[in-house]
């Protein structure tokens, strides 16, 4: 049984197959956009269809850009001997909104999983490699900033295992406490995470 | 801690109950199949848990024709009297301590504690390793979250490695990706074995003293835990899993699974030094696993400082009269125990003068004496 026409419940269907998006929000946003007015409709096609054909993968980097290489490949003002590996193009920005990092990205685009099918071949690796061939580019350390669940760790290990013998120093960001937070409110898992990585001071 | 009174309203076959003069010690209902035993039973779990053990969906508790279902219980612990009262609607409950409501149900559990032994449990020791791993995993993960977290982390890469495994057989994968998995396999392995090591030798001190108990004295109770990779003296738990591991890469790669580690572990019983899973008898491996279970009550003795009241669900039965008398004698002595059977044959005398004597029928409750 149809309960509106095609045009309605084509678009609840676009809607619901975004991610985070359920049933019910997906109908909401349909509704929402046919009661817009038509030009806000425009705009906001405009834009879907603007951000897929004018953004595409750094070529340098594999970061989400609109020029080519993008932005921070082309600042000249950053440190070009570290290179920070994250999983995603979000990561990035994570990474920039902390103001500490001023070396370059890589992102790798996903994580080693051979449950979802993704193996080494399936993520941005072998454009990681082609960049440290780069003799312009002395690249003294690489830091790993996969995430901390276990395809992130092999993902990271891998990286370190294959990049070993080019003799570059690897690091790996430390999990653990939040900052600001209160020890008694951590959980127990996270604490003896933070406990494993104590330093000597 | 005991439970001094027992109140439900429209919980399963019970439109209204009233229990206000539980005894301290034993407690026995008796009555035919289907009048409402275990009924008792599992609303006492729920205090405890808020949840039950039969069903996931607590609405079910609910009596047919009515909207809400009560229970609420009246605790003596060491220090203090707590009243509490778990309410289940049509969707959701609510819960209260001493007519304080709970928001998170996490704040409610844990102020009476119960150890539940239900038939099922009886094939604790006659069925296959992985109830006796489940009973491992549970025991020790309601102490140890951390426990849970590496056993969870564990079954994670396990998968990982299991499903390129079968990738490698088929030549689709390379072999070296296997060792990006095996190293995160040994971390949480090993911590998962260490920590199961550590409470079987815990469980061993308690389980032994109550089996002897039941049986009269006659039988040593031991455990010994199985480990698929051999455990050298001194030998670092991690390293040994690795070397293992990769000697039996070849045989893993054809069988497209992983031969070795905690997922395929076992814990051994042992009566007078003899296996009881192959040659116990009926009697002995019931026997066994109730004393396995019981352990429990000292390790939560242990870790609360007080005794869980204990709730044998039809279970007696299972046992010859002298090691019925031996078990509700020798456990009433110091935990509050709640007992459901259709027989008291063997146990009048016990009855008539040390327990407190419930006739269960229609979901009505008389005590008898």
């Amino acid at each position: 049984m149809l309960f509106y026409p095609e045009a309605i419940s084509n678009l609840v269907d676009g809607f619901n197959r975004l991610p985070g998006i359920g049933p019910k929000t997906a109908q909401r946003l349909a509704f929402h956009v046919i009661s817009m007015k038509e030009g806000d409709v425009m705009e906001l096609a405009k834009a879907l269809v603007n951000a897929k054909r004018h953004l595409h993968h750094c070529s340098v980097c594999c970061n989400i850009t609109d020029i080519d290489p993008c932005r921070i490949c082309n600042d000249q003002s950053r440190r070009r001997d570290m290179i920070c590996v994250v999983q995603e193009a979000k990561d990035v920005v994570a990474m920039e909104r902390t103001r500490e990092f001023n070396g370059l990205y890589h992102v790798l685009q996903g994580a080693i999983s051979p449950i979802e099918g993704i193996g080494p071949d399936q993520i941005r690796i072998a454009e990681l490699l082609r960049r440290l061939q780069d003799p312009e580019l002395e690249v003294e350390e690489i830091i790993m900033a996969t995430n901390p669940n276990i395809e992130g760790e092999a993902t990271a290990m891998y990286l370190s295992r294959l990049l070993k013998p080019v003799g570059i120093k690897i690091t790996r960001i430390a999990a653990g406490l939040p900052v600001g937070g209160d020890l008694e409110y951590a959980d127990e898992v996270t604490l003896s995470k933070a406990l494993e990585g104590r330093r000597e001071l | 801690m005991w439970l001094k009174a027992l109140e439900l309203r429209d919980f399963r076959n019970y439109e209204s109950l009233q229990l206000f003069d539980l005894s301290p010690r034993v407690n026995i209902f008796v009555g035919q199949n289907a009048q409402g035993k275990t009924n008792v039973v599992e609303s006492v779990l729920m205090l405890a848990v808020a949840k039950s053990h039969r069903t996931s969906r607590d609405a079910e508790v609910i009596r047919f024709e009515a909207e809400t279902a009560l229970v609420q219980g009246m605790v003596e612990r060491e220090d203090r009297t707590l009243k509490l009262d778990l309410h289940m609607l049509a969707k959701g409950k609510k819960s209260r301590v001493n007519g304080v409501e709970k928001r998170k149900m996490s704040d409610f559990v844990g102020h009476l504690n119960v150890v539940l032994f239900a038939p099922e449990d009886l094939q604790l020791i006659k069925g296959g390793p992985q109830l006796r791993r489940r009973f491992l995993d549970v025991e020790i993960g309601q102490v140890s979250p951390q426990y849970l977290y590496n056993l969870s982390q564990y079954q994670k890469v396990l998968l990982q490695r299991n499903t390129l495994l079968k990738e490698i057989s088929k030549k689709e994968k390379k072999e070296d990706l296997l060792a990006i998995w095996d190293e995160q396999l040994c971390v949480y392995g090993a911590k998962v074995v260490q920590k199961r090591y550590e409470f079987v030798e815990k469980l061993e001190h308690f389980a032994r003293d109550i089996h002897s108990r039941i049986s009269g004295g006659k039988e040593l109770l031991s455990f010994r835990y199985v480990n698929s990779f051999d455990l050298l003296e001194g030998a670092d738990v991690t390293e040994r899993f690795f070397e293992t591991l990769q000697s039996k890469r070849r045989q893993d790669i054809l069988r497209g699974t992983t031969s070795v580690g905690p997922h395929r572990d076992d814990l051994e019983v042992r009566i007078d030094d003899r296996e009881v899973h192959t040659y116990g008898s009926q009697g002995q491996q019931r026997t066994a696993s109730l004393s396995m279970k019981l352990a429990e009550i000292e390790l939560i003795r242990a870790e609360v400082g007080e005794y869980p009241v204990l709730l044998l669900d039809d279970v007696l039965s299972e046992l010859d009269s002298e090691r019925q008398l031996h078990l509700v004698e020798s456990m009433g002595e110091r935990v509050q125990t709640l007992i459901t059977t259709t027989t008291t044959y063997g146990l009048e005398q016990f009855m008539q003068e040390q327990a407190h004597v419930y006739r269960v029928e229609h979901g009505v409750i008389c005590r008898e004496g």
